[in-house]
Order: C-alpha cells, then structure tokens, then sequence
C-alpha cells in the first residue's frame, strides 16, 4: 500500500535529470527525498504529482497507474518553496477553493490547525512568510489528498521559523496519517522531519533508510548525536554554563572561521565540537542539551 | 491540420496584393511618408523609453496621476481626439503645416509606445533594471536599457510606424489637405478606381513598415555587439 | 535625462486632453436633444456599438486564446505568424479585405460592401487579435507558472484551475485592452469608409462626413457628437476601473512572480 515509483527516467534537452529511480513510499509514513539542487528531486516531485510525465517508469498508487491520470484527479497535492496564495482571494478563501465542498466552517478548522484562527478575511499580502506558508499548508490539506508532496517548503525561513514549522508540519502529517513526501537538500531537515530518507545522487536512488540507519552507515550524512537515545542535529545543541543535561568536560578550545569553539568529551567517551563560552574552563564539566 | 488553418487565415488577406501587378512610380507623397516616419518613430522610441523608466523608478505621490494622464488618451476616441485638436491647432495657426501634422502624429503614437515599453520594462523586471541605476544616464541607455530593450524598441518602432501610416482623416484634417501622404493618396486612387495604382500605394504601406523593422533590427544588432565589445 | 522625457510626454498628453476643452467650446449651441431624435445618427449609434463590440470581444478572445497557446501549450510558431497583421497599417488592411472579397468571399456569398457590416468587423479583428495577443502576451510572460501548477495539484478542474490561477491576472490587461480597442474601433474612418455602407454609417464615418460636407456648415453637430461619445467611453473606464480597483489591488500587492 502506497506510492510506487519503478525505473523513472527523464531527459531534458541534452540533460539526463533521472536515470532509472525506484522509491516507494509507504502509506502513511513521512518520507524524505534528499538531494543537491540539480539532483532531479523537483522533477521526480512534477511526476508524481503529474505536472510532467516520465519518459519511461511506471507511477503507481495501490498497484493502479497514475500515468495518463491528469494531475487534478491525483488526490495529491503540494507545498512549494512560496506559499504561492492567489492574491485576489482573502486567506479563508484560498482554503475554502481546495475543500471539496467549498465549506467555510472546513476552512476555518484547517486555518485554526495550522494556528492562523481568525484570519480567514485577511488579505494575502498581510501574511508573512512563515503564515503564507502555514495558509498554503492548510489549504494542501483542504483538498483531502492521499498523498502530500513538499517542496522545499522551508528554505525561505528563517532558521527558528522553519524548526517551528518543521515541528508544526510533522505533527499535522502524522496525526492524520497522511503519506508525505518530502523534498529537500537540506539533510539536517530530512532526519527531523522523517520517518525514512531517501539520497537522490546524480538522478538515481543512492540508499534509503530510517534517519538512525543513515547516520551509522554514512559517513557524510550531516552531524547529528544522539542524546538520551534521541538523534539531534548539532545544531540544535549547545554546552550551557548551568543548568541540568548530560555533562560533557571541555578538554580545549580553539577557533576556527572567527568562531569561538570547543572540544568536548562526553560520559562516553565521544568527543564533540561545538561553540563554547569564554567564561569556560579547560577540564571542568558543562550540561549538554537541546537548545 | 489546425495550424494550417490558423496560417490560411493570418495569410489569406495578403493574396490581394498579388491580384494585378502593380504600377511604379515616386513623387512627394512618398519622400513626405518616410519623413515622418521617421521622425516620429525616433521621438517614439527616445520618449517613451526614459517615460517608462521614471514610471518605474520613481517614488512619488504623483505617480498614479501621471500614469493616468500618459495612458488617458489611449481611450479618447479616434475621431474625437482629432476633431480636438483640429480646433485648437487651428488657433495656433498650425493647420496645414507640417510641423502641425507631426505634432499630431506625436500625440496618436505616444501613449501606446510608453505603453509597450512599461509593459516591457516590468516583464523583465525591475532588479534587473535596478542594477543599472548606478550609471550616469548616457551610460545606462547605452550599455543597459538598449540591449535589454532592443526587440521593444523594434516593436515600438513597427507599431509608431503602423499608426503614422494608418493616418487618412488625420492627416487630412490637420494637413488641410495640403500634405499628401501614401495614405492620403490611397483613399484619392481608390475613389478613382484605378486597382494597380492602388495597389502600388498598398504594398508601399506593408514595405515601409517591413523594410523599417528589418533595418532595425540589422541596426540594433550591431549596435549591441558594439556595446559588447566595448565592455 | 529621464525627467525631461517624462516632461515632454506630459506635454505631449496634455494636447488631446485640453483639445476636448476645445471640442467642448465648439460644440456648444449644438441641438444635442435634437441629434438625439434624428433617425441617421440613432441608427449609426446602434450599428456602431454592434460593430465595436462584436470586433473587440472576438478580438479579446482570439487574443487571449493565442496568447495562452504560446505560453500553456508551447505554441511557439504563433509568435512569428501573428507578427505579420501588426506589419500592415488599418487602411492598408481595409484594402486587402475589400480585395479579397470584392467578388463575393468565398464562393460569391460575402460582398466587400456587405450590409451587416461583416466584413469590417473581420478586417478589424484580424488587424486587432496580434495586438490583444501582445498585451496578454506580456502578462502570461511574468506570469509565475506555479500558480497553475498549484491549482491543479489543489485538485481543481481545468475551468476553475483558469478561473482562479490566469483569470484574475488577465483582468487588467484585458480592460486596458477592451477599451483601447473601443475608443479606436468606434470612431474611426478609414475602415468603414472604405467596407461600409451608405445606411447606417458608423458614427467616425457619419461624423466625418458631417464635418467636412457643405463647407463645415455642421460641424458643431459633428463635434457635439464626438464629445459625448467621449465622455460616454470615459464614464465606462472610470467604472470599470473603480470596480475592479479592490481587485487589481490585491493582486498588485500579493502576487509574487
């Protein structure tokens, strides 16, 4: 059960974009397509969602084609990169268009979801970036798809934005059960937000796996840790000067880039960099935790 | 099959001008037509390219107003602006002079080539044209407006020359019948029924625009590969 | 540098515009109820707003559809071939349709001088669909294309995926179109001169022709006329305009490209 994709190719003039990609995405998973720009993950996404059609492969959802099933009948839809809001509908409108019975009150339940309540009469352009994307997000629900596809839909925000929406987006998908997809280049992103990852190389499938899988078998699969059984990125960590968390002892510190680092060893035996204060001294011990 | 059909209808009208082979002959009427032509089109194009760009550029309360009184007489009617302005130059003692009938000929043009280079202009968009704001003014049409802008200024160009030539009561009106244009004399060989005169006269106002447009298109080509050398 | 132009094409503006202060002048002491009765100019009136309406709409239509072909289809080679109209000035036009169907088109059942004026309005909207397929051409170009490509994915049907994702971005440059077209095709000459007939004339025609016989003896009639057919066409823009102002507001301000 789910979505099928079987040796997908695709040439644009002159280009090979993809070269043979299988992937199957399980219903009601949260699956992460990751990829450098230029990888073929944007066009792989157009496929699916039926907005380009393959050269060769097969889409199937169930075992039943979707190739020559025009997009609008696909029950998949999708978030990009802008929130893409048509201008000349207010915010409730927008998602009222997507519902398929054109209900207000189902409008506003999905509005109130993605936490704009109260704003279905507002123009779009009073949105910021991070609303226009969770009104455009609601209104990809509205249409009651099978499946969502995302693209990229975090890269225009700014970094506490997007871990808030990335949070917001994981908890709507899995509390609906609904089949996700995600598109992204950003790898950090993938382990948050998904239940398995896919890496797209060069327009072919390089390897799939749960977010724990791929950080112990690749090597350059981001910086992540595990903390209390849990995987972060380590972005998202920080040694404190107090507080309670796993203590971790500074054994030196060193600049690099003009900032400010150190090199701490963990209970066991780990050793990690991360920025560090100056107020922090060679061989004491600081908490580690979740920023 | 449907394409064929479509370039049956775009081309069918033009097979008149094959229907008896035209006579030829050169007088006023012809040096007067490329005259203003031509003075027209390079008004055209100088004036309606800096106006699109103020319009653009230029942050100011008044902008919405002039907006509204460059692009209003598009919606004068024909007949009327002309009658109009027949009556005012007439006090001016501008009518049957030819500075007269390229003042009016300025007036019928203009609206609609600022039109087309700001809609030109904000098709390719105003960071594009915000890099250039830097330069002093000479350097910016040189280097930056008029390569961006060359397949507009053509355009323009086809379309200035289009209206001047399409000119019949215009002409006569403001001309007082004194300034003979192609156009002008069309309407007097047709009312005399003379079809290969007539003719002669058709396929003169479909060449002067054609002629016009490929020679600026020559000319702006290597007009843009002397700005690219230069750079 | 680019003030002095702006300068010079207010000047140059304000020459039609203060000529209708002239045309007003002229026009005062003219029966305007009187016009109003007369039996020639109410019958122009009506075959004038069939004409115009009729050439605009096709035009706007065919336009569009052209348009959309070029930019949703991929169309190209209509960008070369719909060129070829803009190369041939309105007169110019009017000749080669009165050529064409001098004899009867085709088959003998279209005559040049056909009383329902069919033949203008072919001529016009032949010479009028490459110039409505330029303005809606520059819109679909700055068009963002994933505005359809989200309609669709929104699971709407294709008449609501353009009703929503490319109507709304036309309006604008279809109004400014309809009515550039109107003032034009409605008081014009050169056209219905040559393919009209005799009974009922168009009003450019009927004006003109007012105008110029028996020594300008008229000629406040003919002015009147052309005033209030002014004002009427700047009444419907103004309308239209203030109308769709909430409209165009909003997509001015929340469209991103």
């Amino acid at each position: 059960m789910g979505l099928q994709l079987t040796n997908i190719q695709k040439r644009f003039t002159k280009r090979d974009v993809l070269t043979g990609v299988d992937l199957f995405v399980k219903q009601g998973e949260i699956h992460a397509l990751v990829g450098t720009s230029g990888s073929g993950k944007s066009t792989l996404l157009r496929i699916i969602a039926g907005l380009e059609s393959p050269d060769t492969g097969t889409v199937t959802w169930d075992e039943r084609s979707l190739l020559g099933v025009p997009a609008h009948e696909r029950k998949i839809t999708m978030l990009s990169q802008t929130p893409l809001l048509f201008p000349h509908l207010t915010v409730g409108e927008n998602v009222v268009l997507a519902t398929p019975d054109r209900s207000r009150e189902q409008a506003e339940k999905w509005l109130t979801r993605v936490r704009l309540a109260g704003r279905y009469d507002d123009e779009v352009h009073t949105l910021s970036g991070g609303e226009g994307q969770r009104a455009s997000f609601a209104r990809a629900l509205a249409a009651d798809p099978r499946l969502i596809l995302l693209d990229e839909p975090f890269t225009n925000l700014d970094p506490d934005l997007k871990y808030e929406l990335q949070q917001l987006t994981r908890d709507i998908v899995s509390e609906l059960d609904l089949t996700t997809l995600l598109v992204t280049h950003d790898r950090e992103e993938a382990m948050l937000v998904a239940d398995r990852v896919t890496l797209l190389e060069n327009g072919t499938i390089h390897t799939t796996g749960t977010p724990r899988e791929l950080s112990e078998t690749e090597p350059t699969f981001g910086d992540f840790i595990r903390l209390e059984g849990e995987l972060y990125p380590l972005t998202r960590i920080g040694v404190f000067s107090e507080g309670a968390g796993e203590r971790v002892e500074l054994v030196r510190h060193l600049v690099k880039f003009g900032v400010r680092l150190g090199e701490y060893r963990r209970p066991n035996g780990e050793y990690v960099i991360l920025p560090s204060d100056v107020s922090q001294q060679i061989g004491q011990s600081y908490p580690l935790r979740k920023k | 099959m449907r394409r064929l059909v479509i370039l049956v209808l775009i081309l069918l009208p033009f097979s008149g001008l094959f229907t008896s082979v035209p006579t030829f002959f050169f007088d006023d009427a012809i040096i007067n037509t490329v005259i203003q032509v031509l003075v027209i089109v390079s008004l055209n194009v100088w004036l309606s390219i800096g106006t699109a760009w103020w319009l653009l550029f230029t942050e100011t309360k008044w902008r919405t107003f002039i907006e509204w009184f460059l692009f209003l007489p598009l919606f004068i009617p024909a007949l009327a602006g002309t009658f109009g302005m027949y009556i005012a130059l007439a006090r001016f003692g501008l009518v049957g002079t030819t500075i007269g009938v390229l003042i009016v000929l300025l007036v019928v043009t203009l609206p609609y080539s600022i039109r087309l280079a700001y809609n030109a202009m904000s098709v390719i968009g105003r960071p594009m044209f915000e890099q250039a704001l830097f330069m002093p003014p000479l350097r910016r049409y040189r280097d930056v407006l008029f390569p961006l802008l060359s397949g507009t200024i053509q355009t323009i160009a086809l379309m200035s020359t289009v209206i001047v030539l399409g000119q019949f009561v215009l002409i006569q009106l403001i001309g007082a019948g004194l300034i003979s244009t192609v156009t002008t004399r069309l309407y007097q060989v047709y009312a005399g029924n003379d079809v290969a005169l007539a003719l002669q006269h058709t396929w003169l106002l479909i060449l002067i625009p054609a002629v016009l447009y490929i020679a600026i298109g020559w000319g702006i080509r290597l007009g843009v590969k002397i700005v690219k050398g230069r750079l | 540098m680019s003030r002095v132009n702006v300068l010079l094409s207010m000047a140059v503006s304000l020459l039609p515009l203060t000529a209708l202060v002239f045309l007003f002048r002229e026009s005062v002491g003219a029966d305007v109820w009187g016009l109003m009765q007369e039996e020639t100019w109410r019958a122009s009136l009506g075959v004038t707003l069939y004409v115009t309406l009729v050439s605009t709409l096709c035009s706007l239509v065919l336009g569009t559809l052209a348009a959309r072909a070029v930019y949703v289809n991929g169309q190209n080679w209509l960008l070369r071939w719909l060129k070829w109209p803009l190369f041939v000035p309105h007169i110019a036009s009017a000749y080669l349709f009165y050529l064409l169907f001098a004899d009867g088109f085709p088959f003998g059942l279209i005559e040049a001088n056909e009383r329902h004026h069919l033949v203008v309005i072919v001529t016009y909207i032949w010479k009028e669909v490459p110039f409505v397929f330029l303005m809606v051409l520059g819109t679909y170009a700055q068009l963002n294309t994933g505005y359809r490509d989200m309609a669709k994915t929104l699971q709407l049907n294709p008449w609501r995926q353009f009703s929503v994702a490319e109507w709304p971005f036309l309006v604008k440059p279809l109004l400014d179109s309809f009515w550039i077209l109107v003032a034009f095709i409605s008081f014009a000459y050169e056209v219905p001169a040559l393919l009209g007939v005799t009974f009922p004339k168009l009003l450019g025609v009927l004006a003109y022709d007012r105008l110029t016989t028996g020594l300008f003896l008229n000629e406040s009639e003919a002015y009147a006329v052309a005033l209030i057919w002014t004002l009427f066409l700047f009444g419907g823009v103004l309308l239209t305009y203030v109308l769709t102002a909430k409209h165009r507001r909003r997509i001015e301000k929340g469209v991103r490209r």
